[in-house]
């Protein structure tokens, strides 16, 4: 009854995508024109907070090894925590702008679960090449959020934090299980589809 | 800093080097399928994987419940993903398959599952070779318990023992326990699960990591309802973020509702559901009891760690309040302890001769213990209170009645893992020995 991997995959990266575009339009507009509606100082950490919500059943539904299950779990503790952050600073219940190593914290942890649950080469197949991909894409944007919380008003660091989550959809939609990658396909992966 | 630093180039090694890490197989489909009953004596099993396998020592392994193997040497199917064994000729029991393959890069996939032949599958948890908890289970589970009473008890103050508006601080303190709570009990219910699918799954840690934990999560009743609490959890943690968001205390009663219904699962996936005289009465009871004493313990952890500290005005109204609702928590705490010791101990010479019952008196003696310090405070330091008074050391007392209460929680986690003795008549569903 559970849907496929990829399927999964797909959904999520409909609110990454979402939520990079959010960023990618504050980046541009600017904070203080973004933060003339409340209501959008909300957008993306409220994505990201229900986006971690909705990680639980993935985690629980998806038990194939002990590793699948703590990854997606670590994921979504992490994803709840760094969004409901970045809520509460929206909102004015947390104040210092150092709450944002949550985020990095969550980025860093993300981003080692995927690396680490991925047992197969790069070029296994094109799952096991994304997810590659994603866990070092992860690692290194996770040094993004502490440059914003240092120097808030640049906007290299604001519009590249956009483009992360931007590029982390892309490359969910590209995943599919077993599909190869740049033409290769190893002959252990099983038949592609 | 040295070891820190060898730890943590270990560390990035591993996850920059990820065509070191190994392939493992995952199972795709059986033969007879996971926990099934089969009417006809099948001639072989067969695992079908999503890859190509290599077969090695102990690859595929079939044994009846008494230990005895019944397969013959492994082989490869129609391609090497597939690979079987031939049976025996099986007699009416429960049967437990291992299997072990070999990616061809080098890593070791594993599993278990049951199935029963004229019988009801046995669980995987009571796969042969399985050993039952042990003293990590009950570590775990004492975690899962203490977890559950800091977010009922920091919930209960709040919501039935104290009244809203609560002084900032207190109020901080208390959504930050609760929070806890929540996360804690999602995450030490995933340690307990992991730790009970490795019993049976008797793997070293390296290989459980890659152990497939599907049997479990979904033939088990532990399995079910861990996945129901976990998604529960996360609800809660949910409700009380939002309440802490929005200024809206109100959301905390769903929270508290909800954690209450799911801590249900621990009864319904522990002996109150499982043992052969379990009713919709016992689990009930047990129930009860988990409840109560989770808010009892919780109570005194959240006066003695929030509201002592951090709202000196409100101690002496937390404390005639919460000394109330202790008398009808100790209430229902002793009326379904009692019951339930009744219904497990099927003569009373069990107290001293069976390690259950041996395990039941040490967590008797330790609640008599708890029970006396309530007297204590109910009866002594109550009427001073009332009159005015304040007694002096009352938060180390507190503190002190909090901590035999955590320890009756650790004898109920042993408890709760340790078996009951058997009743005259096992029930037909257990996996009872081979029979032809």
């Amino acid at each position: 009854m559970t849907p496929r991997a990829e399927t999964v995959h797909w959904l999520f990266a409909t609110g990454f995508l979402l939520l990079g575009l959010f960023l990618l339009a504050e980046a541009i507009v600017g904070r203080d024109v973004w933060a003339k509606r409340r209501w959008r100082l909300y957008l993306w950490p409220s994505l990201a907070f229900g986006l971690g919500v909705l990680l639980w059943p993935v985690s629980v539904f998806f038990t194939n090894s002990t590793l699948h299950m703590i990854a997606h779990a670590s994921w979504a503790e992490t994803a709840m925590i760094a969004g409901g952050a970045q809520l509460g600073l929206a909102r004015g219940k947390l104040h210092s702008r150092w709450w944002s190593i949550t985020v990095t914290v969550s980025l860093a942890v993300s981003g080692a679960a995927f690396l680490i649950h991925e047992q197969n080469p790069w070029l296994f197949s094109r799952s096991a090449f994304l997810h590659h991909a994603l866990g070092w894409t992860l690692i290194v944007a996770a040094l993004l959020p502490l440059l914003q919380a240092w120097r808030p008003r640049v906007f290299a660091w604001n519009a590249g934090f956009a483009m992360v989550w931007i590029t982390i959809a892309v490359l969910l939609y590209c995943d599919r299980d077993v599909a190869p990658i740049f033409g290769h396909l190893s002959p252990l992966a099983g038949a592609p589809r | 800093m040295k070891r820190l630093a060898t730890v943590l180039v270990a560390g990035l090694a591993a996850v920059a080097l990820p065509s070191a890490a190994f392939a493992h197989a995952t199972l795709r489909h059986t033969s007879p399928a996971l926990q099934s009953r089969v009417d006809t004596a099948p001639r072989a099993v067969v695992l079908r994987f999503d890859q190509q396998v290599g077969i090695i020592p102990h690859t595929l392994e079939v044994f009846a419940v008494d230990g005895r193997r019944v397969s013959g040497p492994p082989s490869f199917g129609g391609d090497h993903r597939v690979v079987q064994v031939k049976l025996a000729d099986l007699v009416r029991g429960g049967y437990t398959v291992r299997w072990r393959v070999l990616s061809s890069d080098g890593h070791v996939g594993s599993g278990v599952f049951t199935f029963g032949y004229r019988t009801v599958a046995p669980p995987p948890t009571d796969a042969y070779g399985a050993s039952g908890p042990t003293w990590a289970d009950d570590v775990a589970r004492w975690g899962l318990f203490v977890s559950l009473a800091v977010l009922l008890g920091s919930l209960g103050i709040r919501l039935i023992v104290l009244r809203e508006p609560l002084p900032e601080r207190l109020s901080q303190r208390l959504y930050i326990f609760s929070g806890l709570g929540a996360f804690a009990a999602i995450d030490v219910g995933i340690v307990a699960f992991v730790l009970r699918a490795e019993d049976a799954l008797q793997l070293p840690f390296v290989d459980l990591m890659y152990g497939d934990l599907s049997p479990f999560a979904n033939k088990t009743r532990f399995g079910v309802a861990f996945v129901s609490m976990t998604l529960g959890f996360a609800l809660v943690a949910t409700f009380v973020f939002l309440s802490w968001l929005l200024d809206m205390p109100k959301l905390l009663w769903p929270a508290f509702l909800i954690a209450l219904g799911f801590a249900s699962g621990l009864s319904l996936s522990g002996h109150s559901a499982v043992e052969p005289n379990s009713s919709s009465l016992s689990q009930v009871a047990d129930f009860l009891h988990l409840s109560a004493a989770s808010l009892w313990a919780g109570g005194l952890i959240a006066i003695v760690f929030a509201v002592w500290p951090l709202a000196p005005e409100l101690r002496r109204g937390a404390f005639l309040g919460f000394s109330r609702l202790a008398t009808v928590l100790v209430a229902l705490l002793v009326v379904a302890g009692t019951y339930l010791a009744v219904l497990r101990l099927p003569a009373v010479h069990d107290l001293w001769s069976a390690s259950y019952g041996r395990v039941l008196l040490v967590k008797l003696a330790i609640v008599c213990v708890a029970l006396t310090w309530g007297a204590v405070h109910h009866f002594l330091v109550r009427p001073r209170l009332e009159r005015g008074d304040s007694p002096r050391g009352l938060r180390r007392s507190l503190l002190g009645e909090a901590s035999v209460a955590l320890a009756v929680l650790f004898a109920a986690a042993v408890l709760v893992n340790s078996a009951p003795p058997p009743r005259p008549s096992p029930s037909p569903t257990q996996a009872s020995p081979a029979t032809r």
